[in-house]
């Protein structure tokens, strides 16, 4: 039974662990997982070479190879026989296959111990399904699981028209960024999704501006970049794709252990945790870029291993580009470094005047252009009994300090709207229509200012 | 030489971990096909592989020609893996005493790729039986869990 690799994506994602088998020039055959092949084109297939081991050895004896690729949906197998063509070390499959890995090395704790020496390309002769590895399908049990299909290209247009009048009509840029994120959710149920900003105080890093499907979870979340998906997807200006994050993890974990097995004194950084959710099987991961300028990445994760695909490539990175637009027009991110600490109950905030410092309960808050803004509402609230604000009289206020030009308002906002809800969730700053808000109070407040701390 | 296997690793390879079957023909064209569960015989220096009938058939033909086999046990949840060489030294079609072998195999398999995210409905339905058993003196244990220890011996300084 023949079948088209072109026609095999779902084995080329890096869930079902796929098998190579290879024979050295004595003949002694040796067997072996691989964790991840690479499709080319219709006729040849890619391998990543983390070591050297005995696969590399043979196939330098012996350049034929049986390769059994597993479809992780429905587990068929597929049987090819390849010959080994080339070794790529740059060009844009390295950089593909490269990237990939970078990102596992990174989650992992191993950035520069586990990469890639080389992208291995082999010529695919024969392909075919393994006749009889199956038997018949239990028509009761798969029909339970049979997914639903999809609008089609006419809803998928429509929705895209919805999701850039959002972007394009939007007042601010908490407007623009939530409108993206819920109309991607409601029309295309990319239920977690979230826009992370270069921190333009430090552009080795970068932080969340906005989030959907996290309850509040990635507020104040900062990404160094070249660490994790979104750090690599900043690093290398490319958009990244992980399915079968559950596997690649296991597949770096085992290596990791290996290398502490092997050599006891290797200081390996800690394991980074998954930025978003704890489950995710599926990333991808989109450069915000205008022109050549990174404003910042788009993420959006899966607990389904199988919930990206190309479609959600091209179709994201046209909604990313509209996006990075809409970030340079409004305004990018600015301000404060985020230190992460849990939220503590308390209601006693302290104004320092000589570095514009806010503490909540002896705890850092925020500073600088956010922290005179906090200390205004929460001063005029105390004073004045008022919850309703403008962005407009903030601008006017030349106590405040902002440039004429260019003042960041809406991120400024943003950042130390998330800074409360990260730190102090008993005040927020909910939106209550284009350019205004309202200061919400679950608390009694105390005001103390002092010159310095 | 026959190699024994540990203690330890006679439990490993007769657990639910994946079996992986390589072999060559005459013209060193590798063949590689899913095994459905092992026994280690009280020696522990052979193990008895079962080849399903359903996708064997290069296999046997293959062990027929030269007997050269590589076997490779890999658990799912960590990856930890070893490979087996040796020589086929008998080949015959499986018997009612080890369809049990087999049958628990499968049981803990699919539990195992469950763990993963691959449903029983699916991994249940691999072809198990008619199967053959191949006995397989073992030559040569290489830790094949994956990183820079992958490939080497066992016992010269690497753990599986």
């Amino acid at each position: 039974m023949t079948a088209r690799l072109a026609d095999l994506q779902s084995c080329f994602q890096g869930i079902a662990p796929s098998v190579i088998a290879t024979v050295s020039k004595d003949g002694e055959p040796n067997i072996t997982y691989l964790s991840h092949v690479y499709y080319v084109d219709a006729g040849h297939v890619a391998l990543s070479r983390q070591f050297f081991n005995k696969t590399v050895r043979n196939v330098a004896q012996n350049p034929v190879v049986t390769i059994v690729l597993y479809d992780p949906i429905d587990f068929r197998a597929y049987h090819l026989c390849a010959r080994f063509e080339r070794s790529e070390t740059t060009g844009p499959l390295f950089e593909t296959m490269s990237a990939r890995i970078d990102v596992i090395a990174s989650h992992t704790g191993m950035t520069g111990v586990f990469k890639l020496i080389s992208a291995d390309v082999y010529e695919v002769v024969s392909l075919e399904e393994v006749a009889g590895y199956l038997t018949p399908p239990d028509l009761a049990l798969d029909a339970l699981s049979s997914a639903t299909v999809g609008g089609g290209p006419l809803t998928e247009l429509r929705g895209l028209q919805v999701v850039s009048d959002r972007i394009t009509r939007a007042g601010d840029l908490d407007e623009m960024l939530s409108g993206s994120l819920t109309a991607l959710d409601e029309l295309f149920g990319f239920s977690h999704a979230m826009v992370l900003a270069v921190d333009p105080r430090d552009e080795s890093r970068l932080v969340t501006l906005a989030s959907r499907g996290y309850e509040g979870r990635t507020a104040g979340l900062a990404v160094k970049v070249g660490e994790g998906l979104i750090g690599t997807v900043a690093a290398r200006r490319r958009m990244l794709r992980v399915a079968g994050v559950g596997a690649e993890l296991r597949y770096g974990r085992a290596v990791r252990e290996s290398l502490a097995r092997r050599d006891g004194s290797q200081d390996l950084p800690p394991e980074l945790p998954l930025p978003g959710l704890p489950d995710a099987q599926a990333q991808l991961g989109l450069p915000l870029l205008v022109g050549c300028r990174l404003v910042g990445v788009l993420a959006v994760e899966s607990p389904d291993p199988f919930c990206f695909d190309e479609w959600d490539e091209a179709y994201l990175q046209i909604v990313a580009n509209q996006i990075a637009q809409g970030i340079d027009r409004l305004g990018g991110a600015e301000e404060t470094p985020l230190v992460v600490a849990s939220s503590r109950p308390v209601r006693r905030f302290v104004f320092y005047r000589n570095d514009d410092c806010v503490f909540v309960d002896g705890e850092y808050l925020v500073r600088n252009v956010p922290g005179r803004i906090l200390w205004k509402l929460l001063g005029q609230h105390a004073r004045e009994g008022r919850t309703e604000f403008t962005n407009r009289e903030l601008r006017l206020d030349p106590a405040l300090g902002l440039p004429a030009l260019k003042d960041n308002l809406e991120s400024r906002l943003i950042l130390l709207r998330n800074r409360l809800a990260e730190r102090c969730p008993d005040v927020r700053m909910v939106s209550t229509g284009r350019g205004r808000f309202a200061l919400e109070l679950d608390c009694d407040t105390e005001l103390v200012e002092r010159d310095t701390a | 030489m026959t190699r024994s296997l540990s203690a330890e690793l006679v439990d490993f390879v007769q657990s639910g971990v994946s079996v992986q079957i390589g072999t060559r023909d005459a013209s060193l064209v590798p063949e590689a096909v899913r095994g459905v569960g092992a026994r280690v015989e009280p020696d522990r220096g052979h193990v008895v592989v079962f080849v399903p009938a359903a996708t064997g058939t290069r296999t046997l033909a293959n062990l027929e020609d030269n007997g050269r086999i590589a076997i490779c046990f890999s658990r799912i949840a960590d990856n930890r893996t070893i490979q087996l060489k040796g020589r086929a030294r008998s080949v015959a079609a499986a018997r009612d005493e080890d369809r049990a072998v087999v049958d628990r195999y499968r049981g803990e398999l699919a539990q195992n790729l469950a763990f993963v995210g691959m449903p029983p409905r699916l991994s249940y339905r691999i072809s198990s039986w008619p199967c053959h058993a191949v006995r397989v003196e073992i030559e040569t244990i290489w830790v094949q869990t994956p990183g820079p220890g992958a490939g080497e011996a066992l016992g010269q300084g690497v753990d599986a």
